[in-house]
């Protein structure tokens, strides 16, 4: 006899909704968590794209601890003294549930959700190895006599998955597969939000930034703004910071928590955050794989799910996760309600899969794959933003120097970095392609 | 702001016995040394005078797995030993 139809690992979003999601439907599940409450080991960017989470739980909107309802979106290319950018606002947004979130507190919101439904909340657990035995699967915790039994696992322990790894599902983590983010919480108050980000109450903004400081391909910066707060953070791939610090200051590279400062006192930054204080730092990684190279995600009795299963996707304006991690979470719970309708656990990772390459987590991974090389092509935030510059500035001026056609300027600034025009096409087709 | 200051806005409930240790013994040949500037908690100190180098200390680790990835994981390398901190043990964020 097993403790538990289906073990969940980890409590996160992409754990919890599983666990939600079995618990709904009468399945015996336990959610065990290695922190002492939900959400204190969890970090994220912060927007969640709330239509999945509609589905699974309608009346999140009222119930959740929410940050902002996101009704612009802004991207900036940025350097020493410059910024170019694209704000986008439209009444279309307006119906969309998306919000930011401080996972801290909405996790603890979501598990509370699972356990009305159910499912039992095993905190203070870390999961030292699952093993299959038979008909059953065996978690082994650190807590004395603490191991566990169940008939199938759904691995929801972030991109350092212990479960995938234990099981030897996964491959361990390569530095081009990842990314380092760190990020400041700063407080703010709310008139001071709504002012300098130009936000009736309740409305809020995400911003993405690239292109500071040149030479550091695929770094990026973003923003969040919550109700009394911000959060401001960077992200780069680990190959590319380790390629940087070679270069960097004293033989011994730059940390991005130092590019991160810098950042914040760039001229197009500052005004945007200065003034309030840190109130947490936090760091965490994030996966970059790409379609093609999607790590293994199941076995008979287990299914990899969010970070774990490598399921997000950068879209340079967007950051997309929280949501396939919910989507993905579904998905696991999907195929175990449809094994113990059939008896037939053994085929659990099987169906998990099969159901998650159905549905949108994997339609949009397949239709975006090209993105990886766009946004990892040093040409868009390095010499291209180079040359929009070198064009806007011709533009916007009035001075002697700046008579003549844009366009002759424009052919100028390619032909000084040596940038063929029919390179520009074909990287503008590819990027257009793939986004 | 420098990140010793960032790092006294994060709260522990620092474990007894490291969950991550180093063989410093495996830095002396590590010509890089990624540690020093990949760590976003700055738990890896270079001590020039002692034995390999390199010293952690895992108390102030913020769980990230940075270290699994750019020396565990790495055939080049290889010092760190990485696993996650006992059941409710290590970094505590508030907001996340």
């Amino acid at each position: 006899m097993v403790d538990f139809d289906v073990i969940v690992v980890g409590a996160g979003r992409a754990g919890t909704a599983a666990a939600y999601k079995l618990a709904e439907h009468g399945i015996d599940v336990a959610l065990v968590e290695r922190a002492k409450e939900a959400g204190m080991k969890n970090v994220t960017g912060g927007v969640l794209y709330g239509d999945v989470l509609s589905e699974l739980v309608p009346e999140f909107p009222d119930q959740a601890p929410l940050g902002r309802h996101v009704v612009e979106h802004n991207v900036r290319i940025l350097n020493e003294g410059t910024s170019i950018g694209i704000s986008y606002r439209d009444p279309a947004i307006l119906d969309e549930p998306n919000y930011t979130i401080q996972v801290g507190r909405f996790d603890q919101w979501f598990v509370k959700k699972a356990e009305e439904k159910g499912a039992v909340f095993i905190p203070e657990t870390t999961v030292r190895d699952v093993s299959q035995r038979g008909e059953e699967v065996l978690v082994e915790t650190d807590r004395t006599g603490g191991d566990l039994t169940c008939k199938a696992v759904v691995g929801a322990d972030g991109v350092n998955t212990t479960v995938g790894r234990v099981a030897g599902i996964r491959e361990t983590v390569r530095n081009e597969n990842v990314g380092q983010s760190v990020k400041h919480v700063i407080d703010l108050d709310k008139s001071t939000i709504n002012e300098r980000f130009n936000l009736e109450p309740g409305e809020g903004a995400a911003y993405a930034f690239e292109g500071f400081p040149e030479g550091v391909p695929g770094l990026g910066y973003f923003l969040y703004t919550f109700e009394s707060s911000i959060a401001v953070g960077a992200v780069a791939s680990m190959s590319s910071l380790e390629k940087y610090g070679k270069q960097g200051y004293s033989g011994r590279g730059t940390p991005l928590y130092d590019l991160l400062d810098r950042f914040k006192e760039l001229k197009a930054v500052k005004p945007l955050v200065e003034g309030g204080s840190t109130t947490e730092y936090q760091g965490i990684l994030v996966p970059k794989y790409k379609y093609s190279n999607l790590p293994q995600r199941y076995d008979d009795r287990i299914s990899l799910v969010g970070d774990a299963a490598g399921l997000t996707l950068n879209k340079g304006f967007t950051f997309r996760g929280l949501d396939f991690g919910i989507k993905s979470g579904m998905c696991a719970a999907e195929a175990a309600i449809g094994s113990d309708q059939n008896q037939d656990w053994d085929s659990f990772g099987q169906r998990y899969d099969k159901l998650l390459n159905n549905s949108y987590v994997m339609t949009e991974m397949k239709q975006h794959r090209g993105i990886p090389s766009v946004v990892e092509n040093e040409k868009f935030f390095d010499e291209y933003p180079a040359v929009a510059r070198e064009v806007l500035e011709h533009t916007f001026s009035t001075s002697g120097d700046a008579s003549g056609l844009t366009w002759r300027q424009a052919l100028r600034s390619l032909r000084k970095r040596d940038i063929k025009l029919r390179g520009v096409l074909a990287d503008g087709w590819k990027a257009v392609r793939s986004f | 702001m420098s990140v010793e200051k960032d790092l006294e806005t994060v709260e522990w409930d620092v474990g007894e016995e490291g969950h991550i240790t180093v063989d410093n013994s495996e830095c002396v040949d590590c010509e890089e040394k990624p540690c020093l500037h990949l760590c976003p908690a700055q738990c890896f100190d270079y001590q020039e005078e002692r034995e390999g180098g390199i010293y952690f200390s895992y108390e102030h680790c913020i769980e990230c797995g940075s270290c699994m990835v750019f020396c565990a994981n790495d055939p080049d390398r290889g010092a760190v030993s990485w696993t996650k901190p006992d059941g409710g043990k290590g970094v505590e964020y508030d907001l996340g």
